[in-house]
C-alpha cells in the first residue's frame, strides 16, 4: 500500500487559494459567454434558447455597434498616448533634484485615492456649462468660455477624457518614477564621460532604458481606457447623441436598463475580445524590451 | 505583570463591549410612546401577530418615503412579532437588483417599490402578486380602518392593470398601494413674468413665446428641462406636454402596436420642443437629468420648468433655493382642445411572487400604507405630494403646502389630479422605448437628422424591438 505522506499533499493544498480563484474568474467568465449565445431576456424567460451566433451577427447591423468600436478604440488610442505622455513628464520632474519632492509625490497619489464615480461627480458640478461651474468661472477671467464642457458632442469626449486623465495620471506616474528609479547608474557615467548631456541623455539612454516600464503603463492604460465606464456612467450616461457611447455602456445597457442580456453580454464579450488582443500585442512587446534591457 | 495587563486589557474590553450594547437599546421612554402609537394600530380588526415570528426581507429605492419608514420599523416588529431585515439602494441599482431577483424568483425582496410603468415589466412574467385577495380577506384587512377609499382613485387606477398590452391600466388586479403622488405642471418665475409683462402660457406655442421673451429679458435660461439620452428626458414634462398637445388623441403606440413617433402631430410638438430647448433652454440640456434641472430652476437660472410638481419642495424651501416666493404654478400647456393630460407616477408598494410569506409581507405593506405612517412621512420627512386625500387635507399637511407659490400649488396641484393619468401606452418595453425616443430627441437637438428623420427611425427602431420580444406579431 503506498500511502501519501503529509508532506506530499502541501504543494496541493498551497494551490488550493489560486484554483479556487481561477474558478472564481472563468465561472462567470465562461456564464458570460455562453449566455451571449442566447437569447437571454430576464423578462421574457420563455424566449430563452441558443441562437449560436445570432447576438453577434446581429450586433454587425446596429449603426450604434460600429460606432462603439470605433469610440472604444479611439478613445483608448488619445487617452494611452495622452496619458503616459503627460506621466512621463510629471514622472521625469519627480524624479529631478526639486526641493519638496517627497512632499510633491504623496500629494501625487490623492487622485488615486478617490473612487473614479466620486471624481466624475466632484468634475460634472465643476464642469457645469454656466459660469456657476468653477472651471468656466476660472476660465471666464482670461476672456474663454463658458465652455458647454459635457453637453456637446466633441467636448462631451475631451471632458471625459479630461476627468479620466486626472484620475489615472498619478498611477502612470508611479509605474514610470518606480522605473526611472531603478535604472542603472553605469550608462549615464558613461555618456557623461563621453559628454553626452540633457536631451541626448535622456534620447539615447533614459528612454530605451525606461521601454519596459513604458509598456508596462500603456498595457495598463489600454486595458483601463478600453473598458471605461464609471466616468462616463456618472457623466453623460453615452450621450450627448451617442457621443461616448463605448461597448462597456452599451452592454450595460441592453443587460442592466433593457433586462436583454444575450446583447448585453455579446457586447461584453467583444469588449474583452479587444482588451485581449491589445494586451496580448503589448505583453509581447514588453516581454522582448524587457529581454533587450536585460531587466 | 504581563499576564495581568492582559487580562485587566480583555476586562475592559468586555465593559465597553457591555456599555456598548447597552447603548444600542432604545432607551425605555421611547417603548412607553412607541405602545402609545401602537394603539392606533391596534384598533384595527386583525391579528397584527397572525405571521409571528416570521422573516420579511425587503427592497427599497432610496427615497423620503424609505426615509420615513427606517425609524418606524421596530415599532412595526414589537406590533406583528415579523422580522424585518432590508435592503436600500440608489435607483438604477435598486432596480438592476431587483430585476435580478425577480426574475430568478429567489425571494430576496419580498416587499418592493414599484409603481405602474415598471409593473407591466413584472405582472408579463408573472414575477409580483395582485393585492386584491390580500384586501378582500377580512382576516387580513380591516377594510374599515385602512380606508382604501381615501387613496386618491386616480392613483389606485393607476397601479391597476388587466395585463393586456397596448391598454387595460386603471381595469383588472390592484399590483402596488401608492406611497405618492407625482404629476407633472409648470412651474415659473412669477416675479419676472409680471415684470416684463410675459402671459403665462396655456399653449405650447405660448410656452416658446414666453422662454425666448424670458432668454431675452432676464438674461437667464428661458426654460429648463432634463435632457440625458434616457427614458427619463421623456417620462415626465415632454410626454405630458406632447400628451396634452394632441388632446390626449395620439399616443406613441397605436391599437396594434405601431410605434407612431413619426406621425405628424408628434413630429410637430417635438420640433418645437427641442427647438425651444436649442434656443432658449440650458446650453447643456442634453446632460441635464432631473436633479440638475430641479438645481437650475431653484437656483434661479431658469424661468420655467415643466417636471413633477412636489419639486416644490424644493423651490419653496428658501434653505435650498433662490427663488422661495418667486415661483407660480400652472398646468401643462394644453392643445386645441384646452385640456391638459399630464401624465402621473406613483412609487408603491407590491409583493414578489417567490414570496413565502405573503401574509407577513401583506400586514408589512397595510402598516407601510396606513393613513398614520403616511401622515408621518409626509409631515415628518417631506414625502410628497400625499397619496392619501386623508393626508393631503390634513391641517399640518395644508400649512406646509398651502404656502407654496401663495395657494397656487395646491390649487393647481389638485386641479391637474382630476384628469392625470399615467401618459404610456402599457407594455414591458417601456424603459427601452423611451431610451429610444430620448435619443431621437438628441438627434434633433444636435441636427443630425431632421425631426421627421429621427422619429421615423426611432419608430422602426421601437418596432423591431416589440417584434424581436413577441409583443408584436
Amino acid at each position: 500500500m503506498a500511502r501519501r505522506r503529509p508532506e506530499q499533499l502541501v504543494p496541493y493544498v498551497l494551490l488550493l487559494p489560486a484554483f479556487l480563484l481561477l474558478i472564481g474568474m472563468l465561472y462567470p467568465f465562461c456564464l458570460g459567454l455562453y449566455y451571449s449565445l442566447t437569447s437571454y431576456y430576464l423578462q421574457y424567460p420563455h424566449l430563452f434558447r441558443v441562437v449560436w451566433l445570432g447576438n453577434y451577427l446581429a450586433l454587425l447591423t446596429e449603426p450604434v455597434f460600429v460606432y462603439s468600436v470605433e469610440f472604444t478604440v479611439g478613445y483608448a488610442l488619445v487617452a494611452v498616448v495622452i496619458q503616459v505622455g503627460l506621466g512621463l513628464a510629471v514622472a521625469l520632474f519627480l524624479h529631478a533634484r526639486i526641493p519638496g519632492r517627497s512632499v510633491l509625490r504623496a500629494m501625487m497619489l490623492m487622485p488615486l485615492m478617490m473612487p473614479p464615480v466620486i471624481t466624475a461627480l466632484m468634475w460634472k458640478i465643476m464642469m457645469a456649462s454656466t459660469n456657476a461651474g468653477i472651471l468656466n468661472y476660472g476660465l471666464s477671467f482670461v476672456g474663454i468660455g463658458p465652455i458647454n464642457w459635457l453637453g456637446a458632442v466633441n467636448s462631451a469626449m475631451v471632458s471625459i477624457l479630461i476627468i479620466d486623465t486626472w484620475g489615472n495620471l498619478p498611477f502612470v506616474a508611479l509605474i514610470l518614477l518606480g522605473g526611472l528609479q531603478s535604472l542603472p547608474g553605469e550608462p549615464y557615467e558613461a555618456a557623461r564621460v563621453d559628454g553626452a548631456a540633457g536631451w541626448d541623455v535622456f534620447r539615447y539612454i533614459t528612454l530605451p532604458l525606461l521601454k519596459p516600464f513604458i509598456i508596462l503603463a500603456v498595457t495598463f492604460r489600454a486595458m483601463d481606457a478600453l473598458r471605461i465606464f464609471d466616468v462616463i456612467y456618472a457623466t453623460t450616461l453615452g450621450g450627448p447623441a451617442d457621443a461616448t457611447m463605448n461597448l462597456h455602456m452599451r452592454a450595460f445597457f441592453y443587460a442592466f436598463q433593457w433586462y436583454q442580456m444575450g446583447t448585453g453580454m455579446a457586447y461584453a464579450v467583444v469588449l474583452l475580445a479587444l482588451v485581449f488582443a491589445a494586451s496580448y500585442v503589448l505583453m509581447g512587446y514588453w516581454r522582448r524590451a524587457a529581454e533587450r534591457t536585460a531587466l | 505583570m504581563v499576564t495581568w495587563t492582559g487580562r485587566r486589557l480583555v476586562a475592559w474590553l468586555v465593559v465597553w463591549l457591555c456599555l456598548a450594547l447597552g447603548a444600542g437599546e432604545a432607551p425605555p421612554a421611547a417603548h412607553a410612546q412607541d405602545d402609545a402609537s401602537l394603539a392606533y394600530f391596534r384598533q384595527a380588526k386583525i391579528n397584527w401577530r397572525q405571521a409571528e415570528g416570521q422573516k420579511l426581507t425587503i427592497g427599497l429605492n432610496k427615497h423620503p418615503f424609505t426615509e420615513s419608514l427606517l425609524p418606524l420599523i421596530p415599532q412595526f416588529e414589537r406590533l406583528s412579532g415579523i422580522k424585518v431585515d432590508y435592503l436600500i439602494l440608489p435607483e438604477q441599482e435598486y432596480f438592476s437588483k431587483l430585476v435580478a431577483d425577480l426574475s430568478q424568483q429567489r425571494g430576496e425582496f419580498t416587499v418592493i417599490m414599484t409603481g405602474p410603468m415598471r409593473n407591466w415589466q413584472y405582472v408579463t412574467p408573472g414575477w409580483i402578486v395582485p393585492l386584491d385577495t390580500f384586501l378582500n380577506d377580512p382576516k387580513l384587512t380591516d377594510r374599515a380602518w385602512y380606508k382604501l377609499d381615501d387613496f386618491y382613485p386616480a392613483l389606485i387606477a393607476a397601479n391597476r392593470w388587466s395585463g393586456k398590452v397596448g391598454g387595460g391600466v386603471g381595469e383588472g388586479p390592484l399590483y402596488s398601494i401608492p406611497v405618492l403622488a407625482e404629476s407633472y405642471i409648470l412651474a415659473y418665475r412669477k416675479d419676472l413674468f409680471d415684470q416684463y409683462k410675459i402671459k403665462v402660457p396655456t399653449t405650447m406655442e405660448e410656452m416658446v413665446d414666453a422662454a425666448r421673451l424670458i432668454k431675452k429679458n432676464a438674461g437667464i435660461d428661458g426654460i429648463v428641462a432634463r435632457g440625458t439620452p434616457s427614458v427619463s428626458t421623456v417620462a415626465t414634462g415632454f410626454i405630458s406636454g406632447i400628451k396634452s398637445y394632441t388632446d390626449g388623441k395620439w399616443n406613441e403606440l397605436d391599437d396594434k402596436l405601431n410605434p407612431t413617433f413619426h406621425d405628424p402631430r408628434s413630429v410637430k410638438f417635438t420640433q418645437m420642443w427641442v427647438d425651444m430647448m436649442r434656443e432658449s433652454g440650458p446650453a447643456n440640456w442634453a446632460n441635464m437629468t432631473w436633479y440638475d434641472a430641479m438645481e437650475s430652476f431653484a437656483a434661479g437660472q431658469a424661468g420655467m420648468i415643466v417636471d413633477a410638481d412636489f419639486f416644490a419642495a424644493t423651490y419653496e424651501d428658501p434653505k435650498k433655493s433662490k427663488v422661495a416666493g418667486k415661483v407660480g404654478y400652472a398646468l401643462v400647456p394644453s392643445g386645441s382642445g384646452g385640456k391638459p393630460f399630464a401624465g402621473l407616477w406613483t412609487w408603491a408598494l407590491g409583493m414578489s411572487k417567490a414570496t413565502k410569506n405573503k401574509e407577513a409581507a401583506w400586514l408589512f405593506i397595510q402598516w407601510a400604507t396606513s393613513p398614520q405612517t403616511l401622515l408621518n412621512a409626509t409631515l415628518e420627512y417631506r414625502n410628497y405630494n400625499p397619496s392619501r386625500i386623508s393626508v393631503m387635507t390634513n391641517p399640518k399637511v395644508q400649512q406646509i403646502m398651502g404656502a407654496w407659490g401663495n395657494g397656487s400649488y395646491v390649487k393647481t396641484q389638485q386641479e391637474n389630479l382630476k384628469t392625470a393619468r399615467v401618459a404610456w401606452v402599457p407594455h414591458p418595453e417601456r424603459t427601452r422605448l423611451g431610451d429610444i425616443w430620448a435619443r431621437a430627441l438628441h438627434e434633433i437637438y444636435f441636427k443630425r437628422a431632421s425631426a421627421e428623420e429621427a422619429l421615423k427611425k426611432a419608430s422602426a427602431e421601437i418596432d423591431k424591438v416589440l417584434v424581436e420580444v413577441g409583443l408584436k406579431k
